[in-house]
């Protein structure tokens, strides 16, 4: 029996145009929308939502990507708007929801800047179709469900259905094995990917320095594909890599859904293009859910884009 | 019989190495009642002034500019109205401590808001960012905080700002205090507040409704002090979780005012019905001038709608000023209409991409071309630390007010 698919009004953020294109193209049911972004002298936003007046009674969605703090206020002011133009429903699309690895208080006068966000996005007004819900994709700690309150309905989403598949693709395809950089990655995604050998790594105390090492499975001869939520700077990805390498890994890889990589620090990865320097990382997946990122890559070996857009617009029937 | 005892009050020269001195008198418990004086020496003006609204007296501390020296004179006093029954010996009333916590474009407002009062204490967050762009706080001493009352001094000078500073917001309130006090001086997006057609984006909306989510805190409803909301109706914006408490720094301005040498002689202009509205209450002992706008075809002049400026000192009165447009049209239209000199007053000092840079002084005889004076507060900071030696720009410090505030109980 065939669903009633829900047409929604898609609208996006200046950065996720491009994301927001590929999920209208995914489905005839998802219409692209346009806002005017403009900014007063002041620096504060000028903003203008075309066609008002045609959405009401419609399905609403808003991409968002809080890449920096000072992108927030301007996409907040479009998504506290939205719902009360009489919309029949709103979700909010946020892929990355970033201060994510800042929410534990380790002494008192720690600032979890995740719970200001959760509040923040929490206040989103309530529509004519109820709570906003509020789609992310592998939030970093798993305890983050509850910093949200009543008013929205947070639909946690994974990118890792993109790399089974991808991985089925691999011609070393039955040579696959996970690695998870520390109990904390294996914890958020063993469950998913429970039909690949594993590998568990840890961080050990040798005195001063923190060290990587195996603590669990055996990468020798495999094709090992390291598995974490986000990537920063890189250091703890190409340790794991040392080290699994040292243990006989045939073969490196990494998926990560979120390419963080401040200061450009993706280019620790690119193979450079001279023929005697070693390709550390065979393939480098990552999602577009870090639109910037994902530019500034441009597909240079050895990144592969996963694209998120078949599963935000599956995420926009909800 | 209530006694009012007259105490000291204390003035300093500065020498040029610009070095800031503090007195802090001891926490006080009548009323003062001074007249307000003005001395003048070698050309250096220093005012001491002390004016007094309906419940407090307030000191303000002025930014005097002459030549190249900048002096910065701060005066302390704190100052509590008198028990209102005179039948009994009522006991003084204990000023509440309160630790004051500010962003770092606000350090030297807030050095001077707790100078202001022993019961004052600046506390520090440590602002940090990570790789990513993202703020890595820490509240010093945090244990130390609990039980007190609490105050943050913010400023949103652009939307970058906005989400580390929310953070402490968000952090204070949950961390046992007993009552939680944010000031901001200048609420910005205040002008963005209409839906003009359907579409439009009402930011302060946004702004209003993020503030109105602040955690309540042991004390109840976070209060939020403002100054010169930009219009009326926003402080019915705020939700139920929180106080909005509305003050205006027109009252620095009328001591200030009262200072000049040729205050007899001033009206005041209102540069449209809306500042008239806004401030007319206040400022009912002067001669009033109201300017309005008038479409000419595709245009918009500025004409004189009520009041006559001719032969008297104008100064036109706004709650802010963006590019200053709209204040040059009227300083040229008072001074076509024989104003002799013209002034200006805004709370509120945005001057976006420097367009301060239009406003030259005039040193006598060309209103039309220049100001007498231009005064500010320092609710913008960015602007105030670009102004603040340069004529006609004068600074009136909201640090007493503010002070003022934060111990409404």
């Amino acid at each position: 029996m065939e669903k009633n698919r829900k047409h929604v009004l898609l609208f996006s953020c200046v950065e996720s145009e491009e994301l927001a294109r590929k999920v209208a193209a995914q489905s005839d049911c998802i219409q692209l929308q346009s806002i005017n972004w403009r900014s007063f002298d002041d620096g504060f936003p000028n903003l203008f939502i075309n066609n008002a007046q045609y959405i009401r009674g419609q399905h609403v969605a808003f991409m968002a990507s809080f890449s920096s703090p000072a992108v927030i206020f301007e996409q907040l002011s479009v998504i506290f708007a939205l719902p009360r133009l009489f919309v029949a429903s709103f979700t909010l699309v946020l892929p990355f929801f970033p201060t994510g690895s800042f929410e534990r208080m380790e002494e008192e006068g720690d600032v979890a800047t995740a719970f200001t966000m959760a509040r923040i996005l929490s206040n989103i007004p309530i529509s004519r179709g109820g709570p906003t819900s509020l789609v992310i994709y592998d939030i970093h700690a798993l305890q983050e469900r509850f910093y949200f309150g009543d008013h929205v309905l947070p639909c946690f989403e994974t990118g890792i259905p993109l790399l089974k598949q991808r991985l089925h693709e691999l011609p070393d395809a039955d040579k696959i094995c996970i690695a998870f950089p520390d109990d904390g990655a294996w914890k958020r995604f063993y469950k998913q990917l429970q039909h690949f050998p594993m590998v568990v790594c840890t961080k050990v105390r040798e005195g001063d320095k923190r060290i990587v090492r195996l603590k669990e499975g055996n990468p020798a001869g495999h094709h090992v594909v390291i598995v974490d939520d986000l990537v920063q700077s890189g250091g703890t990805l190409i340790e794991c890599q040392k080290v699994l390498a040292a243990h006989g890994a045939a073969k490196v890889s990494a998926y990560v859904t979120h390419a963080v990589f401040p200061k450009q620090s993706f280019e620790r990865f690119t193979h450079k293009n001279d023929e005697t320097s070693e390709k550390a990382f065979s393939y480098f997946w990552i999602t577009d859910s870090c639109p910037l990122t994902v530019n500034a890559i441009a597909n240079k070996a050895p990144f592969e884009v996963l694209s998120l857009a078949g599963s935000i617009a599956e995420a926009l029937q909800i | 019989m209530a006694a009012t005892l007259s105490r000291p009050s204390f003035s300093f020269r500065i020498p040029s190495s610009s070095c800031h001195l503090n007195f802090k008198t001891l926490n006080p418990s009548f009323l003062l009642v001074k007249p307000s004086h003005a001395r003048s020496s070698e050309g250096k003006n220093q005012i001491i002034s002390e004016l007094k609204s309906f419940e407090n007296s307030l000191k303000c501390s002025i930014d005097s500019i002459s030549g190249t020296d900048h002096l910065h004179i701060v005066q302390n006093s704190s100052v509590v109205p008198m028990a209102a029954t005179a039948a009994m010996d009522s006991p003084p009333k204990i000023s509440k401590k309160v630790c004051l916590f500010y962003c770092t474009e606000m350090k030297e407002l807030a050095e001077r808001v707790a100078a202001e009062s022993d019961a004052i204490e600046l506390r520090s967050v440590t602002w940090r960012t990570f790789e990513d762009g993202f703020p890595n706080l820490f509240i010093s001493n945090a244990h130390g905080i609990r039980g007190q009352h609490v105050a943050f001094l913010a400023s949103f000078s652009s939307p970058g700002v906005i989400f580390e500073q929310l953070s402490v917001i968000y952090a204070l309130p949950k961390m046992f205090i007993s009552s939680f006090t944010l000031v901001l001086p200048f609420f910005p997006t205040g002008t963005f507040e209409r839906m003009e057609e359907e579409g439009d984006v009402a930011t302060a909306f946004t702004l209003a409704r993020i503030l109105s989510n602040i955690p309540i805190s042991r004390g109840g409803p976070t209060s939020l002090v403002i100054f010169d909301i930009h219009a009326l109706q926003e402080r019915f914006y705020f939700g139920d979780n929180i106080l909005p408490c509305f003050e205006s720094g027109v009252p620095l301005l009328k001591n200030r005012l009262q200072q000049l040498p040729d205050s007899d002689n001033i009206s005041v202009a209102f540069p449209d019905d809306g500042a008239w509205k806004r401030f007319h209450k206040q400022l009912q002992h002067f001669p009033t001038i109201v300017c309005t706008k008038v479409r000419d075809g595709n245009q918009r002049i500025v004409c004189l709608k009520e009041g006559d400026p001719k032969g008297r000192h104008v100064v036109i009165i706004d709650d802010l000023v963006q590019s200053g447009g709209t204040l040059i049209e009227c300083q040229k239209m008072l001074a076509a209409h024989g104003a002799a000199k013209i002034s200006a007053y805004v709370t509120h000092g945005i001057f976006p991409k420097k367009s301060w840079e239009r406003f030259q002084r005039d040193s006598g005889g060309s209103p039309e071309n220049g100001m007498s004076y231009f005064w500010i507060t320092d609710s913008c900071p960015l602007t105030v630390k670009e102004v603040k030696s340069r004529p006609p720009f004068e600074v009136l410090s909201l640090s007493a007010p503010i002070a003022a505030s934060l111990q409404i109980r």
